[in-house]
């Protein structure tokens, strides 16, 4: 036993050299972050009256855009997932563009399709500073195009993974399909589910040049953390835009490994 | 003493007490390369009919219809005389016991023993006194707040049997109900079934491989071949209703 542990372990060490190259990569990047960060960045940064309303922003419109994904992801992923239909090649190949497209492509189709007569009418139809662009729904809008592909993605490959018997099975027990989704399928496809969110909101968290292109980046209005951070760079404010880059990297950090700790313990899944 | 809960939208539930327990006529369907075609089969009221047959004759996928959720390209399935073949699932009223002993995962045993009474709005209490009832019955009362996934195949199986018998079907549909359960209790459960369908009326259609299981159970044995029914032959008396089953 100890023979074959040793000789596994060798062939595991050396495996796992590319993996321990790139998280020496991302500690060095990580940590010359922070070993810039001083007292005084920190003070001049929350001495700015922009950045808690960017940081209340971020966070608001990022949670907002990520539950709008969700919930188109939950029955978009099941129907891609269980349902076989005409063009269902087109619909997928569409469902990745968001994905694989620059983002900052994505924004550029966002501001054209406002240009448009439809899309004015959208925009500025009810409210004539319009809904969108240079408002903060734009950026709830460019952060759901981009994330809920994402999570439609994530969502499918959970339904994919659950057994259609189980649904089978309820319903052969006396439950109509909407019963036996709500009673089997979705607690089963919950971790799936969770796993999207924080996936896309991690996405969505840092999304920048679509953003910029779309919302602008108003003081207190349309200014958001990644945002802020280009704001600092370009004015040479480069210890502000550290401790924002910072804060972002706290805050993915907790959620990530909240979202780990809640599945570690089988809170979730 | 605990009223047996019937389903809320059985369409077999008001039915001719004279018809056979399932009926079924010129059945037709078809998927990939196997085909079945004008399958006719009846099983009698009450009667314990086991169905055999070697792999791919297609026992599994007349369960299926049966309890629709494969639906016939042709033909009529009926349950106590009502014909069912277009009907959903759940408005079937059937008990069925898959093969491989698939529980839900996101539910204790308690809860999926309990899933036909909770859909059926049973109250609590009487819910949990028919699930602990049939649970002593199949021998896992101790496993009640056991999740799926850590028991064994056998244990899954009398589950499943639990969970598809508690909420008092008329029809019960067994596709290979015991195959995962060790030799030595097989003989066992066979008899708890044969019992149970004893004790309370009900029309059992059993998918078996195994003659001791059906030598166990059957009141009649109906063979299968090819999406067909080939013979069928009778194997214990046990009363009028079962000399009206016939293989046809």
């Amino acid at each position: 036993m100890s023979q074959a542990k040793s000789y596994d372990s060798a062939f595991d060490r050396f495996l796992a050299v590319p993996l321990a190259g790139y998280i020496l990569l991302i500690v060095v990047l990580v940590g010359g972050v922070f070993s810039r960060i001083t007292w005084d960045s920190v003070r001049a940064a929350f001495g700015e009256d922009a950045l808690l309303p960017a940081i209340w922003l971020t966070i608001v419109t990022s949670l907002a855009s990520t539950a709008l994904s969700a919930a188109v992801a939950l029955p978009s992923g099941y129907v891609l997932a269980r349902r076989r239909f005409p063009a269902q090649v087109v619909v997928d190949t569409l469902l990745d563009m968001p994905i694989v497209l620059p983002p900052l492509i994505m924004g550029l189709s966002i501001l054209i399709f406002f240009n448009t007569s439809v899309g004015r009418f959208i925009d500025r139809g009810i409210w004539d500073e319009g809904l969108f662009i240079y408002q903060p729904a734009g950026i709830v809008l460019v952060q759901f195009v981009i994330g809920c592909a994402i999570a439609t993605r994530v969502v499918k490959a959970g339904f994919e993974a659950l057994d259609p018997r189980y649904e089978e099975m309820a319903m052969s027990l006396g439950a109509n399909r909407p019963k036996a989704f709500y009673k089997v399928v979705l607690p089963s496809i919950l971790p799936s589910l969770l796993a999207a969110t924080v996936i896309s909101w991690a996405r969505i968290f840092g999304l920048f040049g679509p953003v910029l292109l779309v919302a602008g980046t108003m003081a207190r209005r349309t200014q958001i953390m990644p945002t802020t951070v280009y704001l600092e760079t370009s004015s040479g404010n480069l210890d502000v835009a550290l401790v924002v880059g910072a804060m972002m990297i706290l805050i993915s950090a907790a959620t990530l490994v909240a979202f780990k700790k809640l599945g570690g313990k089988g809170l979730i899944w | 003493m605990v009223s047996d809960p019937s389903p809320p939208r059985d369409v077999s539930a008001a039915t001719d007490a004279t018809m056979p327990g399932i009926e079924i006529r010129g059945l037709g369907f078809s998927i990939g390369s196997f085909a079945m075609e004008g399958l006719d089969l009846t099983v009698a009221r009450d009667e314990y009919c086991v169905l055999t047959g070697p792999n791919g004759a297609g026992k599994t996928l007349l369960v299926r219809l049966i309890c629709g959720l494969h639906f016939p390209a042709a033909g009529t399935i009926s349950i106590d005389g009502a014909a069912v073949q277009d009907a959903p699932p759940w408005e079937r009223g059937i008990g069925y016991v898959p093969q491989d002993g698939i529980l839900f995962p996101n539910r204790d045993v308690r809860g999926n023993i309990a899933f036909g009474l909770e859909v059926r709005k049973v109250p609590t209490e009487e819910r949990d006194t028919l699930v602990q009832e049939k649970a002593e019955r199949m021998g896992i009362a101790h496993l009640l707040d056991r999740r799926p996934g850590g028991l064994s195949g056998g244990e899954r199986q009398k589950v499943c049997i639990a969970r598809a018998l508690v909420f008092g079907p008329r029809v019960v549909l067994l596709d290979e109900p015991v195959s995962a359960i060790d030799e030595s209790a097989r003989d066992d459960v066979c008899r708890l079934l044969r019992a149970m369908r004893d004790e309370r009326p009900v029309t059992v259609l059993h998918v078996s491989h195994n003659s001791r299981e059906t030598e166990l159970v059957a009141d009649r044995v109906v063979n299968m071949r090819a999406g067909g029914i080939v013979d069928g032959h009778v194997c214990r008396q046990a009363g009028e209703r079962v000399a009206e089953g016939t293989a046809s």
